[in-house]
Order: structure tokens, then C-alpha cells, then sequence
């Protein structure tokens, strides 16, 4: 059984992760991020999938650190600091955000 | 009235959240100091900084203090005219006996009711309480203010205002528009998911005010939501008591009904009789949860219809591991120590009812979770902060012009409620470590230290808001952020001082409440010097022309 | 300097409240506080008093009528806002949670025969 203290970090960095990706999809902010215009619609779903996926795994990990019922707070609470954690991020040092999905070189 | 629906929600929106939302900054901070309430107490009160116990023995420690306790002179007074003839000084028959205990509080807190000789209403019951030491029964000093659960706590739900219950019927309409402006905050807001994660900081004050508004509205909805219904719903009983007026009578026969069906006596029987071992029914309802793999410690113990043969002791495991409060009652008849009744599962109506109130009540054991909360009560004072600064900003230059002093009153309570309120937290601080630990009513001392330096915030935010009339910033916002800072610095070193239980001591000693404590006001401090720092940058800009993004620029090249 | 986005909020400020008739404007407040609140007594008591009466426990069908009352007095609140005529609002209100209010007396009456 991993220590709850694991599985709670694995849940925050998974909640940054996943909102991360979801802002990324986002024209604004991945020109903001990376400078150029915006993701192709491909590129752009697979960031939305991304972000989705790990939004679910921040709750899986809470589900494994605590009583369902005070899991599921904890993980809204979390996905609450993500999403201001990335807002942050992306209004004081979007070139941060770079690590989490690198500028895939233009088609042509 | 409105020309169509989203107008009607933005009208309401604006007029009730700005009026309420003076009530819900209040609300919100203090709720948010709460979820430390204990660790403050701890804090304020320096013989009482020892670990937390488990409840203590009810025959050697408990028994022997509850016998001694009577009402104090503010709980007799409140029986004036509820009672026939005289106000009387000595309660002899008790109702009842209740200790409880957290995992938090190194105290355990301890109450008692008893009967009201010549009341007008038969079931009148006064109250005595208060906090004991747990390993030797001692009351801590009456005159000793708990400031986190006795002051920030309760101002919280009821902001002190006690005639009729007033203040706690403020809060419960200010919920209610609390979550009639999410609703019509979400109706508004169009692009709520194209602008989640939007901060567009150097922007006009009124762009950017409006968009960390949305934000941090938005990410904590659910918390925000949630935190204001469940509210409503744990005062349901103060702002519907249609159990004990409409169907009274109908309770009454639910509780004949019940007493018969659960063995425990609703009534006295009328005749003395003395109690059995508590420590041994304590520990038999232990065995009882062990035996059902939800082994447990004591939350809560009630005895009933005390010195009386129908007396019963009832016994509820405290809630540490679970968001529901305590639960698993188990029940002994007093005189003999015989099982009773052991409370069945919850039913799935009485689950979601527990969910929902301990969810606000958090006696649960989750550090992380309480910080969380933390932060989304902060989130929630920014929220209406920058409504506030919204409103201001958009109708500050209409106004200068106008001659109207609208803008320039609400930007005035705005400072009062935003720094005027943490001024006055800091002022109450400072005073309880400065007081010394002997003066008597040391308490009301630090209540008035509070309400005056909230009191004198609100005299000078009015007094400097003659920069509003020329469409400017009230400095009073950027003067104020100073003195936050200086009272949380000061708060620190003297309690290090007072107390030499310093930054360096708690720490290494692992003593979190009162290092928590330090840590959060130095923290509270840095960010009140930043603010400062940046709106006096901001004036500079607006009185030399230049907008704040290019000073800022201009100061980053030059390093 | 008001942007697209800004100008579909809140009303001017020079034509709220002057704009809006103060005695429409305190009709409408007092049938969504007072009207919502007899609504939402008449609710919580009928609601109360039946599902006791249906065999749910006492504090049971207490909470559960309490919960939704107060997510009633939310609903109700916004609707007396958005609605066109405020006079309706009064009506419904008033008369619903009269007749909830009464319905739930006679329940009790019947129960405790």
C-alpha cells in the first residue's frame, strides 16, 4: 500500500499536469507559451485528451489515499489550486509551460 | 423590469453581491481562519500549548469537574424575563452532561445544562461551559479568550451580533446570495470556459480586477457552491424551525415514539440514584466498534438526566477518518452500566445529511485537505474583493465627473472589509501577547482592541478617499498593506518574546500549531509588502501618465 | 476603456437604480425574500410532515425537507428576478406557500389522531 503522502503529490502534480494541457489546446495560450499561432485541430484534441486523462488520474490517486467520501473533496480542492496554479503561470511565466507538451515544428 | 433574463441576473448579480458581499468578505476570511481555529487558540493562549490527549477518564477527571460547575453571570442573564419572579443564582438539578474532544485540542471542551427553577417554558435549560486540561481536570482561565474558536470562529457564522439571533439570520441571507451570484455569475460570464484560465494582469485595473474575479469565482466554484449551501444547511433548524413551532407537536410524539423504541428514557423518573464506572461503558463501547472494524477514539460523551434513575450515558466515536461527524452511538442505562441501545447504520437520507454538514465542519484528520480549504476561502475573498475593485473601477471616472460620491463610499467599505478587517486581526493579535496573561477579562480587552482597530481602519479608509473624487486610488489601500505588515511582523516577535517559543524552537520541536502560526502571518506579511509595493508603483504610474505596464517594463530593463 | 465584453454586464451605472422605479424595484425584492420565504416555509413543513407521515424517520424527512427547501428559496429567489411580472410572483408564492403551510397542519392533525 503506497503511503497516502505519494499518492496525494501524484494527485497535485497530476491536476497541474492535466490543466496544463487543457490550457495548451487553447489558441490564446499556447501562442502565449510558444509564440506561434495556434495548435492544428489534431494536435489540439490529443492535448484536450491529455489533459482529461490526468484530471481522471488525480482522482484515482485520491481514491487511493483516502475514504471515498473525503477523496473526492480533496480532488476538487486540487483541481481548484491546479487550475490556479497554471493560471498563474501562464500570466507571470508562460515560457514555463514549455516542458509540458515542447512546440512540434511546423508541417512544412 | 429587465429586458431579458441576463440582464436580470447581471442587475442582481451586481446590487445584492455588492451590498452582501461586505458580509460574506467577513464570512469567508474568518471562516477561512478557522479551519486553523484550534492551532490560534493555542497560539493565544501559550498554557495550553501542550499535544493533544485522548478523551479523559469521566469517573477521576470529568465527574469530579462537572460536579463543580454552575452557569456563569452571562449565561444567568440571558433568562431575563424567562423566568418568574427573581433570576435565580443556583441551578441544582442538571439536565445534562456533555465532554468533547477533537484531535486537535489539547483541551477537552466540557458543558453542562440544567433546569430553570419558575421558567415559563418547562424545557428552559441553562448552559455552563468550559475548557478543561485533560490530564488533570483544572479549568483553563475564564478570563482567557480562545481568539480561534471563541471569537474568529463564531464571528464567522454570527458576527457577534447576538440579540434574536441577528447576526446569524445576516449571514444566512448573505449565503443565500452567495449562491444566487455564482448562479447568475456563470449566467453572465459567456466565456467562462475560454477564459478558465485567463489573467491578463497588465491590463487596466478594471480588466484585470474582472478577470481574476472570474477566475477565482470559476476554479473553486464547487467549494464556493457547497460551502454556502451547506451553511444554510446546518442553521436549517434557526431559519425554518418548523419542527418546534408549526409541528411541535408533532416532535413531541416523535420523541414518545422514539424513547419507546430506542429504551432511552425521554423523561426523569423522579427519583435519585447514583451512576455507575463511565470509564468502563467508555471502554465497552470501544470494544463495541473494534468488534465491527471500526475501531475508533472518543468523540463525544452525553450523559442525560443526570443523578436521576432514568439517567443514560451515551457514548459517539469521534470522526478523525471520514468526512461525517462523529457517529456509532453507543448507549448505557447510568445507574447499572447496561447496554441500552447501539445506534443502527445510518439510514441514506441521515448519510447525505452528515456528508453535507461535516464537510463544512471538518472535524475529519486530513491536513492537506484543511490547507486546501484554506486556500479556497482565500480564493473566495479575492473573488469578492475584486468585485468590489470592478465595481469601483468602472464607474470611478463617471463619477469624478458627476460629483457623485458613490464610487468613493464603496471604495471606502472596500478598504474597511478587505484591509481594515486584516488590520484589526493583526491589532488583536498584538494585543493578546502584549496583555499580560494575569489581567482578569483579558478577553474583552482583545475584543476591543479588534472592534476599535476595525473601527479606526474605517475612519481613515473614508479619510483619504478624497483621491476618488479626482478618479484616482485611495492611498488608504496601499497604507494600509504597511500596517499589516508591521502588526504581522510584530505579532511574530512578540510572541517569540513573550512566550520563547520562537520561530527556531517550533520548528525543530515539530510544535505545529503556534509554528504554523508564525509562518502564516510572516507569510501574510510578505505578501501585504508586495502589494503595497505594487499599488504604490501603480499610483506613480497614473499620476506621471504612464500606465503601470510600462513603468513595470521600464523598471525590469533596468533591473 | 469598455471593451465588447464589458458592455453586456451589469447596467450603466447612471441608469440602475435611478432608472429602475424604487417602489417596482422593492415589490420585486420583497416577493422574492418574504414571498420566497413563506414558498419555501410552506415546502420545508409539507415535505416534513408528509414524508414522516409516509414512515420516513422524524430527522430524517427533517433534513431531507430542509435540504431542498433551501435549494428551493434559491431557485425561487432567481425566478421572482427574472420573471416579467412581479405580481405573479406574489401570487404563486404567497398562495403556494399558504396551501403547503395549511396541507402540512392538516397532515399533523391527521397524524396525531
Amino acid at each position: 500500500m503506497v503511503e497516502p503522502t505519494w499518492l496525494l503529490t501524484g494527485a497535485a502534480v497530476s491536476a497541474v499536469l492535466g490543466f496544463g494541457w487543457l490550457a495548451l489546446a487553447m489558441d490564446t495560450h499556447w501562442e502565449q507559451v510558444h509564440g506561434d499561432a495556434a495548435p492544428p485541430p489534431s494536435l489540439a484534441r490529443a492535448l484536450r485528451l491529455a489533459g482529461a486523462l490526468a484530471l481522471a488520474a488525480s482522482l484515482g490517486l485520491c481514491l487511493g489515499a483516502d475514504h471515498p467520501t473525503m477523496a473526492v473533496l480533496v480532488w476538487l480542492m486540487l483541481l481548484a489550486g491546479g487550475a490556479v496554479a497554471i493560471a498563474a503561470t501562464l500570466s507571470w511565466q508562460p515560457r514555463w509551460l514549455r516542458a509540458l507538451w515542447p512546440r512540434r515544428v511546423a508541417a512544412q | 423590469m429587465f429586458q431579458n433574463f441576463r440582464l436580470s441576473m447581471a442587475w442582481l448579480h451586481t446590487w445584492f453581491g455588492l451590498v452582501l458581499g461586505f458580509v460574506l468578505m467577513v464570512v469567508f476570511f474568518f471562516g477561512s481562519l478557522s479551519v486553523f481555529d484550534r492551532e490560534i487558540d493555542r497560539w493565544a493562549i501559550p498554557s495550553s500549548r501542550f499535544a493533544p490527549q485522548p478523551m479523559p477518564s469521566f469517573d477521576t477527571i470529568l465527574k469530579p469537574a462537572f460536579e463543580r460547575m454552575q452557569p456563569d453571570k452571562d449565561a444567568i442573564a440571558l433568562l431575563d424575563g424567562r423566568v418568574d419572579g427573581p433570576l435565580p443564582e443556583r441551578f441544582e438539578v442538571v439536565r445534562s452532561w456533555g465532554a468533547y474532544t477533537t484531535h486537535r485540542d489539547p483541551v477537552v471542551s466540557v458543558f453542562a445544562g440544567f433546569e430553570v427553577p419558575r421558567a415559563k417554558d418547562p424545557d428552559e435549560t441553562v448552559f455552563a461551559s468550559h475548557a478543561l486540561d485533560p490530564r488533570t481536570g483544572a479549568v483553563l482561565p475564564q478570563g482567557q479568550l480562545r481568539v480561534g474558536s471563541e471569537f474568529f470562529y463564531p464571528l464567522h457564522y454570527s458576527l457577534h451580533l447576538k440579540w434574536k439571533d441577528l447576526g446569524t439570520w445576516i449571514v444566512g441571507f448573505s449565503a443565500l446570495m452567495m449562491l444566487a451570484a455564482l448562479v447568475s455569475g456563470v449566467v453572465m460570464h459567456r466565456k467562462i470556459f475560454r477564459e478558465f484560465f485567463t489573467f491578463r494582469r497588465h491590463k487596466t485595473v478594471q480588466r484585470s480586477a474582472l478577470d481574476l474575479h472570474n477566475l477565482t469565482g470559476v476554479v473553486a466554484l464547487p467549494f464556493h457552491f457547497f460551502f454556502a449551501f451547506t451553511g444554510l444547511v446546518i442553521f436549517a433548524g434557526i431559519y425554518f424551525p418548523v419542527a418546534h413551532t408549526q409541528l411541535h407537536a408533532l416532535h413531541e410524539l416523535h420523541e414518545r415514539v422514539e424513547a419507546r423504541e430506542t429504551g432511552l428514557p425521554h423523561e426523569r423518573a423522579g427519583v435519585a440514584a447514583p451512576m455507575a464506572s463511565v470509564d468502563a461503558m467508555v471502554a465497552q463501547a470501544q470494544r463495541r466498534w473494534q468488534a465491527k472494524g471500526m475501531a475508533g477514539d472518543v468523540g463525544f460523551v452525553y450523559v442525560s438526566h443526570v443523578g436521576d434513575a432514568n439517567a443514560y450515558v451515551s457514548v459517539y466515536r469521534a470522526g478523525t477518518d471520514r468526512v461525517a461527524l462523529t457517529g456509532e452511538g453507543v448507549h448505557f442505562k447510568a445507574t447499572t452500566g447496561e447496554l441500552l441501545r447501539e445506534d443502527p447504520p445510518r439510514s441514506a437520507v441521515d448519510s447525505v445529511n452528515e456528508f453535507l454538514t461535516g464537510l463544512h465542519l471538518q472535524h475529519f484528520r486530513h491536513w492537506l485537505l484543511r490547507w486546501l480549504y484554506v486556500l479556497g476561502g482565500l480564493l473566495g475573498c479575492v473573488c469578492i474583493a475584486t468585485g468590489f475593485l470592478f465595481f469601483v473601477e468602472k464607474r470611478k471616472q463617471q463619477h469624478a465627473k458627476a460629483g457623485s460620491a458613490g464610487s468613493r463610499v464603496v471604495d471606502a467599505l472596500a478598504v474597511t472589509t478587505v484591509t481594515g478587517m486584516l488590520v484589526a486581526t493583526m491589532a488583536m493579535l498584538v494585543a493578546n501577547r502584549l496583555l499580560p496573561e494575569s489581567l482578569a477579562d483579558k478577553g474583552d480587552w482583545e475584543r476591543t482592541v479588534f472592534w476599535s482597530a476595525w473601527g479606526l481602519a474605517m475612519l481613515h479608509a473614508f479619510a483619504r478617499g478624497g483621491a476618488l473624487a479626482r478618479a484616482r486610488m485611495n492611498p488608504a489601500w496601499r497604507e494600509q498593506c504597511g500596517l499589516i505588515a508591521a502588526g504581522a511582523v510584530t505579532a511574530v516577535v512578540a510572541n517569540a518574546v513573550t512566550t520563547g517559543d520562537h520561530l527556531g524552537r517550533t520548528l525543530a520541536a515539530g510544535y505545529w500549531p503556534v509554528a504554523g502560526v508564525d509562518l502564516s502571518l510572516l507569510a501574510t506579511a510578505a505578501v501585504a509588502i508586495l502589494a503595497a509595493g505594487r499599488l504604490g508603483r501603480r499610483a506613480k504610474a497614473t499620476a506621471t501618465g504612464h500606465s503601470p505596464a510600462v513603468l513595470a517594463t521600464a523598471e525590469a530593463r533596468h533591473g | 476603456m469598455p471593451s465588447a465584453a464589458m458592455t453586456d454586464l451589469a447596467p450603466t451605472p447612471s441608469r440602475a437604480p435611478g432608472r429602475l422605479p424604487p417602489l417596482a424595484l422593492l415589490s420585486r425584492i420583497g416577493a422574492a425574500v418574504l414571498g420566497g420565504y413563506a414558498f419555501c416555509w410552506g415546502f420545508i413543513a409539507v415535505v416534513h410532515a408528509g414524508l414522516y407521515g409516509l414512515g420516513m424517520p422524524f430527522h430524517d424527512a427533517e433534513h431531507l425537507a430542509a435540504i431542498l427547501g433551501v435549494l428551493l428559496y434559491l431557485v425561487v429567489f432567481l425566478w421572482t428576478f427574472a420573471a416579467r411580472r412581479v405580481g405573479l410572483c406574489w401570487a404563486v408564492l404567497l398562495a403556494g406557500g399558504g396551501l403547503m403551510t395549511g396541507a402540512a397542519a392538516l397532515i399533523q392533525r391527521a397524524l396525531l389522531a
